[in-house]
C-alpha cells in the first residue's frame, strides 16, 4: 500500500498532470475566468452606461448588429489585412534577422542586443517614434526622400501610405519578437546535421531548406501563432500614428473595441465585438494548434 | 521580561496604538484625481494646501494619472466603472459631465451646497451652467474655463501694416502678404487642429456656428445644416489652397502648433487659452513678448464663434466623504480660486468679474478682450452619447482635411451616422 | 568558398550582416539618444538635424525634476518585471512539461484553453480584473501587477516551452529515470537544462512582456508611490505639450536596465548546448 506521500515522491502520470497543470489553472481561473465569462454574458445584454437605463436583455440583438454593423466589417478588414501583411513579413524579416544573428561574430552581444532593442521599447512610444519618423514636416523619412530629390509625402494622410508605415513600424517592432523565438529555435538544430551534409556535398542552399526550415518548424509555428493572435489585437500602433485616420482608414478592430467601451460607455455591445474578436483569432490559428498537438516527440 | 511585564507592555502598546488610530481617524483624508500635466496640479496643490490650513484635520492627497484627456478617460472609465470609493473627487473634461452623470457616476451637488443650490450656476459664464447642470442637477462645478482664441504674430502684422481680421478671408489675404515678404520656405500661415482627435470637433463646429447656425435644438435633436457644414468645411480646405494653411493639416494637433509658433515657423494659430502661458514663458519659446491674441474671425456675413473648454469638479457618487467633499469642490471653484489661478499659471476665470480684476489685469492685460470670447464661447453638442457624436464628426472632418472625402460627403455621413444617435 | 578578401569574402559579407541588424536595432534608439541631448527648438527645427548641433544635458535634469518620483517608477518595474518572470517560468514550466511529456487525455484542449486567454483584448477585461484586485485587497501593489502578468505571459512561455520540450528525445529522460530519477527529477535535471535557450528565452519574454505592460499598471497601481515606469514617462505630456526631449531622455534612462537583462539572458539562449546532449 502506497501512502500518499509516496504518491507525491513518483505519482502516476494523472496526479502528476494535475499538479503540474494546477498553477497555470489556478491563475487563470483567478484572473481572467471571471473577466471571460462576464465579458460573455455583457455581450447579450444592451449595457449603454451613460444611458441610465441598466441593462436590458437582448438576446442575440448584439450580435445580429455587430454582423449589420458597416464601421465593424470595416475594422475586421483592416485588421485582416494588417494580420495578412505584417505575419508573414515578421516571419521573413525575423528569420532573416535570426539567421544573421546566429553566425559566429568575434563579438556576440551588440548583433543580439540589437535583435531584441525594438522589442524593449514600450509600444506606445514605439509608435509615436515612428509617427515621428514618417511625419509630412519633421521626419527623417521625407528628408531622405527629399535629398533623393523626390518632394515631401503626407505619408500618414493617405490611406494607403499610412497603412504602408503602420505595417513597418508593425513589422520592425514584432520581428524582434519572431527574431527571438527563431534565434532560440535554431540552437537547437544539431550541428552534426549540418556536418554530414557538407560531406554529403550538400550546398548551402539545399542544407537551409532541407535541414534549418524543417528543424525549426516547430519554433515558427510558435512565432505565428502569437504573431496572428497579436496581430489581430493591434491597436498601439495605429492609435498613436493615425488614431485610425485619416477619417477610418486605418481602424483596426481594437480601436472599434476600445472606442465603443472607453468613449461610447456601450460595454455591451464592445462586449460583443470582443466576443467577435476571438472567435476570429480561434478560427485563424485552428490550423496552427493542430500541428503543435500532433507533434510526438522524437 | 516577565510574563507580566509581557502583558503590561502589550497593553500599552495596544492603547497607544488605539490613540493614535483614533487621531488618525478624526483627521479626514480626500483623494482627488486631479489630471494631467496641462491641468496644473501643482496650482491646485498649492490651493489645496491653503484649504487645509483654513481646516485643520482635513488631509488631501493628489492623485495624477492619465497625461492626456483620452488616458484620462481610460482611466476613469475602468475605476468609476468599477465603482471604486478610493477617489473622491474627479476633474472631469467639459464634455462628460452629461455622460458620466447619467452613468450614475458623479454625485449631485444641490443637496449639499444648500440656499445657494438655485443661483451659484449664474455666478459662471453662462456655458458652465449649460454643461454641468443635467437632469436639473448641478453634477459638476468649473475649475477654470478655455476657449478657442486666434493667436497670432503682432510683429509679422505690424512690419506688413495688416490689421485685426474680421474674417477668414481678411485673414488669409494678410497672411499671404506676410509670408511673400518674410519667403521663409519653413513658415507657414494659420493653423488649426486637423488630427482626428477631440479637438477636430471644435474645427467644425466654429465656422459652422459662425454662420449662425446650431448643431442640435435644446432638446438634444440634430439640426444640421447641410450646406453651411459644407461651407465651413470649404472654408478650411480654401485657406490651404491659398496657401496660407499647411498641405498636412490633417496631421496638426495643437503640441504641433505651439512647438511650431514658439520656433517661429508659424504666423498665425487656433488655439487654446493655455497656449498663452507655454508661448510667453517658456524658456525655448523665440516669440516672446511678440504674441496677439484676438477672437477668432467670422465666416463672411456671420459672426465670430468660438468652442469653449475647461475643466470642471466632480465628486465620486461612490466617494465616502461626500458632504466634505463638496465643500473641498465648493471652495476650489470660488472666485479666490480662480482669482490664484489666472495669476499663476494663466489660466482663464470661470467668473466674468475675474477678468476685470485690477491684479488680475496687471499680469495678464489682454484678459479684458479675452471676456467677450469666453462669454459668447460655445458648448459642444450636449448627448449622453457625446462619444459617437465627437467621433462622427472628428473623423469627417479629418478625412475632410486629409482630402480623401469631399466636404459634401462627409457631411453626409455625419448626418447618417448621427441621425439616430441624437434623436 | 576560399578565404579571399575583400567585399565579397565570407568576413566582409558577416560583417554587412551584422551592420544590417545592428543598424535596423539601433536605429530608433540613437535616435531617442541624439533628440534627448537637443532642445526642443532644435528639434521643430527645419531642415531637421540629426546629430544635435546644440548638444545639452538639460532634458535629463529636466526629467528628473519633473517627475521625481521616477527611481521609484524604476524600482517598481524592476522588482514587477522580475517576480513575474519568476513566477511565469516555473508556472509554464510545469504546466509545458505537463502538456508534452505526460499522456493527458485532453492535451490539444488544455493548450488551446491556455492560449485562448490571450485572445481577448485586455481593454474589455479590465473592469472585472480590477474589481477581483480590489476584492482580494492587491490593488496597488506588486501582486496586482505580477499575477495578472504571469497570466498574460502564460501561453507564449508555455508553447515556447512545450515546442522546446518536444524536441528533446525521451531516451535520455527514461535513462535517468531508469537510474531512480522521479518525474520531478527528470525536469530538473534533464529537460530543463537541455532547453535552456528556451527557459532563456521564455524569460526574456517574460520580462520585457511585464517591463513594457502599460493598461493594467495604468488602471491597478495609479498611486504615485506603486506606479510603474511606462505610466509614468506618459506623465511628461500634457493634453497639448508632448516634450519630446525630456521624454526620449526618460526613454533612455527607462532602456537600460532591459537592455542589460536582455545582453545578460542572450549569452544564455545562444549559450550552446550542454555537451554529450544531442548528439545525432
Amino acid at each position: 500500500m502506497t501512502s500518499w506521500l509516496d504518491r507525491l515522491r513518483d505519482p502516476s502520470e494523472k496526479t502528476l498532470g494535475v499538479i503540474l497543470l494546477a498553477p497555470a489553472f489556478a491563475l487563470l481561473a483567478l484572473i481572467v475566468v471571471y473577466p471571460i465569462g462576464k465579458l460573455f454574458y455583457n455581450s447579450f445584454f444592451d449595457m449603454r452606461l451613460s444611458g441610465g437605463q441598466g441593462s436590458k436583455w437582448v438576446g442575440w440583438q448584439n450580435y445580429a448588429d455587430m454582423i449589420k454593423d458597416g464601421a465593424f466589417w470595416e475594422a475586421t478588414w483592416n485588421t485582416v489585412l494588417i494580420t495578412v501583411v505584417t505575419v508573414p513579413g515578421a516571419l521573413l524579416v525575423g528569420l532573416g534577422l535570426a539567421l544573421l544573428a546566429n553566425l559566429p561574430f568575434k563579438r556576440q552581444w551588440p548583433v543580439r542586443l540589437a535583435l531584441l532593442l525594438p522589442w524593449a521599447l514600450p509600444l506606445a512610444f514605439a509608435g509615436l517614434i515612428w509617427a515621428w519618423f514618417f511625419h509630412t514636416e519633421y521626419g527623417f523619412i521625407n528628408d531622405v526622400w527629399m535629398r533623393f530629390g523626390g518632394e515631401p509625402q503626407m505619408w500618414l494622410l493617405s490611406p494607403v501610405s499610412a497603412f504602408t508605415a503602420i505595417c513597418i513600424a508593425i513589422i520592425w517592432k514584432s520581428s524582434s519578437f519572431m527574431a527571438l523565438i527563431l534565434l532560440a529555435g535554431l540552437q537547437m538544430i544539431p550541428k552534426s546535421l549540418y556536418e554530414a551534409a557538407e560531406v554529403d556535398g550538400a550546398s548551402r542552399w539545399q542544407q537551409f531548406w532541407q535541414i534549418t526550415i524543417p528543424m525549426l518548424m516547430p519554433s515558427i509555428v510558435v512565432a505565428l501563432i502569437f504573431r496572428t493572435i497579436t496581430a489581430l489585437q493591434t491597436f498601439d500602433i495605429p492609435y498613436t500614428m493615425t488614431k485610425g485616420g485619416p477619417g477610418n482608414a486605418t481602424e483596426t478592430l481594437a480601436m472599434y473595441i476600445h472606442k465603443t467601451t472607453i468613449d461610447y460607455l456601450d460595454v455591451g455591445f464592445g462586449s460583443t465585438l470582443a466576443v467577435g474578436m476571438f472567435v476570429l483569432s480561434l478560427v485563424l490559428t485552428a490550423v496552427y494548434l493542430r500541428h503543435i498537438s500532433r507533434q510526438e516527440s522524437a | 521580561m516577565t510574563m507580566k511585564r509581557l502583558w503590561k507592555a502589550g497593553m500599552i502598546a495596544g492603547f497607544a496604538l488605539g490613540l493614535v488610530a483614533a487621531g488618525a481617524a478624526s483627521a479626514q483624508t480626500m483623494r482627488v484625481f486631479s489630471g494631467g500635466a496641462n491641468q496644473r496640479p501643482d496650482l491646485m496643490r498649492k490651493l489645496f494646501d491653503n484649504y487645509e490650513k483654513q481646516n485643520p484635520g482635513v488631509k488631501i492627497e493628489i492623485e495624477t494619472g492619465g497625461a492626456t484627456s483620452e488616458l484620462q478617460r481610460q482611466y476613469l472609465s475602468t475605476v468609476l466603472n468599477a465603482k471604486d470609493a478610493a477617489i473622491d473627487i474627479y476633474m472631469i473634461d467639459i464634455i462628460n459631465p452629461m455622460q458620466y452623470a447619467r452613468a450614475g457616476w458623479l454625485e449631485p451637488l444641490n443637496g449639499y451646497l444648500g440656499n445657494e443650490a438655485n443661483t451659484i450656476m449664474n455666478t459662471y459664464l453662462p456655458a458652465y451652467g449649460a454643461a454641468n447642470v443635467v437632469d436639473g442637477k448641478i453634477v459638476a462645478l468649473p475649475a477654470f474655463a478655455d476657449a478657442q482664441f486666434l493667436y497670432y504674430r503682432k510683429d509679422l502684422f505690424d512690419k506688413y501694416g495688416v490689421k485685426a481680421p474680421g474674417t477668414w478671408d481678411e485673414l488669409a489675404a494678410g497672411l499671404k502678404k506676410i509670408l511673400d515678404g518674410e519667403k521663409n520656405g519653413a513658415m507657414n500661415g494659420v493653423a488649426t487642429t486637423g488630427a482626428a482627435i477631440e479637438g477636430a470637433v471644435c474645427t467644425f463646429l466654429k465656422p459652422y456656428w459662425s454662420q449662425g447656425k446650431e448643431f442640435n435644438d435644446a432638446a438634444g435633436r440634430m439640426t444640421l445644416d447641410k450646406a453651411a457644414a459644407q461651407k465651413g468645411l470649404e472654408m478650411w480646405l480654401s485657406l490651404v489652397d491659398r496657401g496660407v494653411m499647411q498641405k498636412n493639416i490633417g496631421e496638426v494637433k495643437p503640441a504641433d502648433m505651439i512647438n511650431a509658433f514658439k520656433a517661429g515657423n508659424l504666423v498665425a494659430m487656433v488655439n487654446w487659452g493655455f497656449a498663452w502661458d507655454q508661448l510667453q514663458s517658456q524658456a525655448d519659446s523665440t516669440v516672446k513678448g511678440k504674441v496677439g491674441v484676438l477672437p477668432l474671425p467670422a465666416m463672411a456675413g456671420g459672426k465670430s464663434a468660438t468652442c469653449i473648454g475647461g475643466w470642471q469638479w466632480a465628486v465620486s457618487a461612490f466617494s465616502k466623504n461626500k458632504a466634505a467633499s463638496a465643500k473641498l469642490v465648493r471652495y476650489m471653484s470660488s472666485p479666490e480660486s480662480a482669482k490664484f489661478l489666472a495669476i499663476e499659471g494663466s489660466l482663464l476665470p470661470v467668473f466674468a468679474q475675474t477678468y476685470t480684476d485690477a491684479d488680475v489685469l496687471k499680469k495678464l492685460p489682454h484678459y479684458r478682450d479675452s471676456l467677450p470670447v469666453v462669454q459668447a464661447a460655445k458648448g459642444r453638442p450636449m448627448s449622453d452619447r457625446y462619444g459617437e457624436v465627437s467621433d462622427a464628426v472628428r473623423t469627417s472632418t479629418n478625412a475632410v482635411l486629409a482630402r480623401t472625402v469631399k466636404p459634401a460627403d462627409a457631411v453626409n455621413d455625419i448626418e447618417g451616422k448621427l441621425r439616430r444617435v441624437m434623436r | 568558398m576560399g578565404d579571399r578578401r575583400g567585399l565579397f569574402s565570407a568576413g566582409g559579407l558577416r560583417f554587412a550582416a551584422a551592420a544590417i541588424v545592428v543598424i535596423n536595432g539601433f536605429f530608433p534608439a540613437i535616435w531617442i539618444l541624439f533628440t534627448s541631448l537637443k532642445s526642443e527648438t532644435e528639434l521643430f527645427r527645419k531642415p531637421i538635424t540629426y546629430f544635435p548641433h546644440e548638444p545639452t544635458l538639460k532634458n535629463y535634469i529636466a526629467a528628473a525634476v519633473d517627475q521625481p518620483l521616477f527611481q521609484v517608477f524604476m524600482k517598481n518595474s524592476i522588482i514587477v518585471a522580475l517576480l513575474a518572470t519568476v513566477v511565469s517560468l516555473v508556472v509554464a514550466a510545469f504546466a509545458a512539461y505537463a502538456i508534452a511529456r505526460l499522456n493527458l487525455k485532453r492535451r490539444q484542449l488544455i493548450l488551446t484553453a491556455i492560449i485562448a486567454s490571450s485572445m481577448f483584448p485586455l481593454i474589455t477585461l479590465l473592469v472585472p480584473i480590477f474589481e477581483t484586485m480590489r476584492a482580494l485587497g492587491w490593488l496597488n501593489s506588486y501582486l496586482a501587477l505580477v499575477f495578472p502578468y504571469v497570466v498574460l505571459n502564460l501561453p507564449v512561455c508555455t508553447l515556447v516551452l512545450v515546442s522546446f520540450f518536444q524536441s528533446i528525445p525521451r531516451d535520455l529522460e527514461n535513462a535517468a529515470m531508469i537510474d531512480g530519477c522521479t518525474r520531478f527529477g527528470t525536469l530538473w535535471r534533464v529537460v530543463l537544462p537541455l532547453s535552456a535557450p528556451g527557459v532563456f528565452t521564455a524569460g526574456i519574454l517574460a520580462f520585457v512582456n511585464a517591463w513594457d505592460e502599460f493598461l493594467l499598471a495604468l488602471s491597478l497601481n495609479s498611486t504615485a508611490a506603486m506606479r510603474t515606469l511606462p505610466v509614468g514617462i506618459t506623465l511628461y505630456q500634457g493634453e497639448f505639450t508632448f516634450p519630446w526631449p525630456i521624454i526620449s531622455a526618460a526613454l533612455i534612462v527607462a532602456i537600460v536596465p532591459v537592455a542589460i537583462v536582455i545582453a545578460i539572458f542572450q549569452e544564455r539562449v545562444v549559450g550552446g548546448l550542454t555537451a554529450g546532449g544531442l548528439k545525432g
